[in-house]
């Protein structure tokens, strides 16, 4: 088991080099100079020249990805070209918020999405199952941009209960969690309609399975038998899929995080893009690739703990 | 994820909270004001940005010399109570008031005053804009409580440049404790609001400066401010935006779409205000110097194909107003006499004006001439307000055969490119204080080619400008200003697309804000922003 983890995180230094290489790239591919944007659109020529020239811009490429490696090896990042804060400063306090509001989507659309999805199963074919499997889909098909402004027209306009504007403090604080519900009801209703669907049809295939047919031919309830004997074995393609659709969620949380005004590192890296502030957008690329880099890590070890077979 | 007891004692914390978010309304947000806006500034110094959305701050952390009234026209005291301007026009003496205090407590002197200007101008400082403050030779002390500015040549337009916010007093402690963070992660002001915490690109909080009693005479109360506490808060969604005010998830805000009007209006519990003393301004200009528009007949068939009256009508659900002129016909020192002369919508006598200076309609429906087919190339700023002005101005000018080529730029790229020699047409819009401010922007040789993108290169022009910016006398001014203005339109170097009002959106529980246009902050020194009682 350990060393299968060490070994996930051996292999992860050459994607983690990929992804600076690659980030390094496309921001010299962008057609925006960051000498511009520090020294301001009405800069004389030779301000811009040495800014160019203090930024090291003058350097040819392979000087500057190596300057780069070597800040980033020792854990500086620079400093916002907008905003001069660090970037460390600015990826540290849009983490927080942003791992807030997948908790608190994946906290309630997991559990209910595969409560969902086994019901679907047991209930196969009835009208249940046919109402679930409507909702999944629509789920599954509404752009989460949508279901963002719906969410706002209902609850938040027609029904004006719950703020949509920015995040009010910490989630256990009455203004945080009045803050934080829209944006993750919104982000956590893409979730449960594939986390349902794949419920149900493994739970369906592990259903029909011998182990089952023994454990009730044993005479256990049937609630026993779905959720210790099915369920557990059910939930392996769930777990894989939870972990794909956690980097899609990070793609979603951009949208929202842009809806909500969510001061979280999907609107970082929106902003950071767009206003060229090329040392920012570099640290979010990093950290945004970390984080696919340790769900894939999670997914792994939990794939161990539910099937030991993975392990050897 | 969690184990069991973890798990169950954030339940139990998610329960608490229910409870509480139920049994407490929005009692701590009563004196709190949110003013939603779509982006945020690069920093808080006033001497390193242009943005709008710094001036919108620096205008409420701090003070300028004299302030602006919200016509546009006058200038009212501020951190001097009165000035003198000598014979000659090249020296101001400012005498401060003596009761002015930064947030921090410390007393305001003439030495801030010299600090800040000096600063505005050191070449070490590399301030964009630092040619507003005119050609300055030095700024002096006298005493505590007065001020000498000290220029090479009269300035006229000295007092407005000095109502903006670029020439906000700083406080040099403040500027040398935090350098390269002067701005970012602090600033010590003089205004009605302190710095409170910046998040960039989420929100800026500001606080009430409880001492504060030094406000424009404009303003009903002079200080201190009614609200407490004032977040500018970035919402880039803009129907978002309007929503929040609906449900009074913020106050106020002047930037609601204009489809969004007249659903503001109708709403019990928000209303919308707008001034006309605004200036902002939508043109396209052209090079003069580049092939197909260095042809002023050309240039003039646009300005006549162009129905400016239907585009504000269509596009902006009639809340602006459609522009002939280069500035706003409000502004000060505009010129009358030219009124009748504006170019106005006429397809036919364009289409005339082409003919006879050799444009013929090719088989495509394209003019040409010599050769060269009528396609000038336009360079504008990508995103929906520009999206829509200029495929409208496409589609209108391919009526009378001219094939405008458009470019978009995203902002942060569109101002390098539009410093380039490669296009023919580009398109922008401006704030201005009044007729000069505009003209010696745009119009002077020295400025190509930024701001002067047209290429704009005439000796009488200069010399006019240099008359109405060194004048004493107001009649002279306005007259060389007059000039100039006419010289510009009867060239037809732009074409003008409209005039922006200042539009304020507010709620119901707000007293109702005069709309201030001093650089586009319609809020200015955030003193108007008031709880109805």
């Amino acid at each position: 088991m350990i060393a299968q983890i060490v070994n996930r995180l051996v292999l992860s230094i050459p994607v983690l080099f990929g992804v600076l290489l690659l980030g390094f790239m496309l921001l010299q591919l962008v057609p925006g100079d960051p000498a511009t944007v520090l020294a301001g659109p009405m800069a004389p020529p030779e301000v811009l020249e040495e800014i160019r020239k203090q930024m090291g811009l003058d350097q040819p490429l392979l000087v500057q990805f190596w300057a780069y490696l070597e800040r980033m090896a020792a854990g500086d990042m620079g400093r916002s070209l907008i905003s001069n804060k660090t970037v460390t400063s600015e990826l540290v306090s849009a983490i927080g918020p942003t791992v807030e509001l997948m908790v608190a989507c994946l906290v309630w659309s997991i559990p209910l999405g595969i409560g969902m999805g086994t019901v679907a199963a047991v209930k196969r074919g009835s009208l249940l199952d046919r109402a679930i499997m409507a909702v999944s889909v629509g789920g599954v098909s509404l752009p989460i941009f949508f279901i963002c402004l719906l969410a706002i027209q209902f609850l938040g306009v027609y029904w004006p209960i719950f703020p949509f504007i920015g995040r009010g403090g910490p989630i256990w604080t009455a203004d945080g969690f009045m803050h934080i519900v829209l944006p993750a009801v919104s982000l956590g209703l893409i979730f449960i309609g594939p986390v349902a669907r794949m419920t149900r049809s493994s739970v369906l295939e592990v259903l029909k399975l011998d182990h089952v047919r023994t454990a009730r031919a044993k005479g256990l309830s049937e609630r026993t038998v779905i959720l210790r004997h099915g369920l557990r074995n059910a939930l392996i393609p769930v777990v894989t899929l939870v972990g794909l659709q956690a980097g899609y969620l990070l793609g979603g949380a951009v949208v929202t995080e842009t809806i909500f005004s969510w001061p979280g590192i999907g609107r970082l890296a929106v902003g950071a893009i767009l206003s060229s502030d090329f040392p920012v957008a570099q640290g979010t690329i990093l950290v945004l690739a970390l984080a696919f880099i340790a769900i894939n890590l999670i997914v792994d070890i939990l794939y161990a703990l539910l099937d030991p077979r993975v392990q050897t | 994820m969690f184990n069991r007891p973890d798990f169950r004692s954030l339940a139990g914390r998610i329960g608490l909270a229910v409870a509480l978010a139920a049994g407490l309304p929005a009692l701590a947000a009563a004196q709190s004001v949110t003013i939603v806006r779509e982006v945020d500034s690069n920093n808080y110094d006033p001497h390193k940005s242009t943005a709008r959305a710094a001036s919108e701050v620096l205008f409420m952390m701090g003070d300028t010399l004299v302030a602006l009234d919200p016509d546009m026209k006058t200038i009212a005291p501020g951190l001097a109570e009165s000035w003198e301007v000598s014979e000659d026009g090249k020296t101001y003496t400012f005498h401060l008031r003596d009761d002015v205090k930064f947030c921090d407590g410390k007393p305001m002197t003439a030495e801030d005053v010299v600090y800040s200007f000096t600063r505005w101008q050191d070449p070490e400082t590399k301030s964009p804009v630092a040619w507003r403050a005119g050609p300055l030779e030095e700024v002096v002390a006298v005493d505590d409580h007065t001020v000498e500015y000290r220029m090479s040549a009269p300035y006229s337009e000295l007092l407005y440049q000095l109502s903006q916010s670029f020439a906000t007093i700083i406080d040099k402690d403040n500027v040398e404790a935090l350098g390269e963070d002067f701005g970012v992660t602090g600033f010590n002001g003089t205004g009605p609001f302190c710095w409170g915490e910046w998040t960039p690109r989420n929100k800026m909080v500001l606080t009430r400066h409880d001492d504060y009693v030094w406000g424009p005479s404009f303003y009903e109360t002079t200080g201190p401010a009614s609200v407490e506490e004032i977040v500018w808060q970035i919402v880039p969604e803009e129907n978002t935006r309007t929503v929040a005010v609906l449900t009074g998830q913020s106050q106020i805000t002047q930037y609601v779409p204009y489809i969004a009007l007249e659903q503001l209006r109708a709403a019990p519990n928000a209303e919308v205000v707008q001034s006309d003393a605004a200036f902002w301004t939508y043109f396209f200009g052209f090079k003069i110097d580049k092939p197909t528009v260095n042809d002023a007949a050309v240039r003039q068939a646009i300005n006549l194909a162009v129905n400016q009256e239907a585009m504000a009508e269509d596009l902006f659900f009639g809340e602006v107003q459609p522009a002939y002129s280069y500035v706003s016909q409000d502004a000060l020192d505009w010129n009358h006499a030219i009124d009748g002369e504006l170019l106005k919508y006429d397809p036919e006598k364009a289409a005339q004006i082409l003919d006879e200076a050799g444009w013929t309609v090719g088989a495509d429906g394209i003019r040409e001439k010599d050769g060269v087919k009528l396609q000038p190339l336009a360079y504008v700023f990508a995103g929906s307000t520009w999206q829509k002005i200029s495929e409208y101005v496409q589609a209108e000018l391919r009526k009378v055969g001219i094939d405008l080529q458009l470019q978009p730029f995203d902002a942060t790229i569109a101002w390098g490119k539009l410093a380039t020699q490669e296009f023919d047409v580009f398109g922008m819009s401006f704030p201005y204080i009044s007729s000069g401010d505009a003209l010696n922007l745009y119009f002077r040789s020295e400025n190509m080619p930024t701001p002067n993108r047209m290429n704009w290169d005439d000796q009488e022009t200069d010399d006019l400008l240099e008359a109405g910016l060194t004048a004493t006398d107001e009649a002279v001014r306005a007259e060389s200003y007059g000039e100039v203005l006419k010289k510009v339109h009867e060239a037809a170097v732009w074409l003008p697309l409209y005039h922006e009002p200042m539009t304020i959106a507010q709620s119901s529980e707000l007293k109702t804000v005069t709309p201030h246009n001093l650089y586009g902050c319609g809020l200015y020194k955030g003193l108007g922003i008031a709880y109805k009682e």
